[in-house]
């Protein structure tokens, strides 16, 4: 027993220090690597120049009418015939009229007490469907 | 001649290495310097309820071009963490669109039940404005959710 205690033993017993600062590295730089910083989302529409109006055939709008309940009423251009869909169906319907008519624009008209919401369900109903002539206004009584 | 090497044969005692022990702490000096003095957004979080859409798109445009225009559910505008009356807002965003020249995007996060006169108004002001490129922001829509609704 004595002479084994007495053996100097070789093998450190302390957690090398020296590679800390390389570790330390090797993970900020895998994190700053592997980071991504989320981006905003959002729909995106293109703004009328200020004093630009066109004229549009009646015949090319279809209309869309968001009352305050969140029920689109739908008009097809001169016609007076009132169809009424939810937000979601929107976007078949959209599909549909524009496969007749490359040159349609979607009028989108909200009601002032309509919320907000309601207008982005249709947006995002129109986006969905890769419409680009978009037309918001609000509706005037 | 005589002596040996000209004299250069003597071990210099200063070491010829640049001292490597102390480049890691002199990084993280600079890290934590870097850190501390970053500002990454000038204006904080307004409480809102964000719309959601399916269709939406990250935004193709560096941060510092792009304008965030928040509006409460009572239609109270903030930019920059100040509130704005609605005509002041064409006022305030005219000049920085010149500024940027023309590249100026604006992102209007609105509260999803904000009653969309608010929003129509907020759209004058920004076509007085001259400005082209808005984007509505809203928060990506799973569509699960969307069928279970």
């Amino acid at each position: 027993m004595a002479v084994l205690n007495n053996k100097k033993q070789k093998v450190s017993d302390e957690v090398p220090t020296s590679s800390m600062a390389d570790i330390a590295f090797l993970l900020l730089i895998f994190f700053l690597v592997t980071t991504t910083f989320p981006k905003d989302k959002g729909l995106a529409i293109v703004l009328p120049e200020q004093g630009v109006t066109q004229e549009i055939s009646q015949r090319n709008i279809l209309h869309l009418i968001i009352q305050p309940n969140g029920i689109v009423d739908v008009k097809r251009g001169e016609s007076q015939q009132i169809q009424q869909m939810r937000a979601e169906q929107i976007e078949g319907l959209w599909r549909q009229e524009v496969s007749q008519n490359d040159n349609l624009i979607a009028a989108v008209k909200t009601h002032p007490d309509a919320a907000y919401e309601y207008m982005v369900d249709v947006l995002d109903a129109l986006h969905s469907a890769n419409a680009e002539r978009i037309s918001l206004q609000v509706l005037e009584e | 001649m005589s002596m040996k090497g000209g004299g250069f044969d003597r071990k210099s005692k200063a070491s010829s290495e640049v001292p490597a022990s102390s480049l890691a702490d002199i990084a993280f000096l600079l890290l934590i310097f870097f850190m501390v003095t970053t500002v990454f957004q000038s204006d904080s979080n307004r409480p809102i309820e964000w719309p959601e859409a399916e269709a939406a798109m990250k935004i193709d445009e560096k941060q510092k071009n792009i304008l965030n225009i928040w509006m409460e559910r009572n239609g109270t505008v903030f930019m920059n963490d100040q509130p704005f009356t609605m005509p002041d807002v064409s006022a305030f965003v005219g000049p920085l669109y010149s500024m940027s020249e023309r590249s100026l995007v604006i992102s209007i996060r609105s509260d999803r039940l904000t009653p969309y006169i608010y929003v129509d108004q907020l759209q004058q002001e920004l076509v007085e404005a001259g400005v082209v490129r808005v984007v509505f922001a809203t928060q990506l829509e799973q569509s699960m959710q969307r069928e279970r609704r």
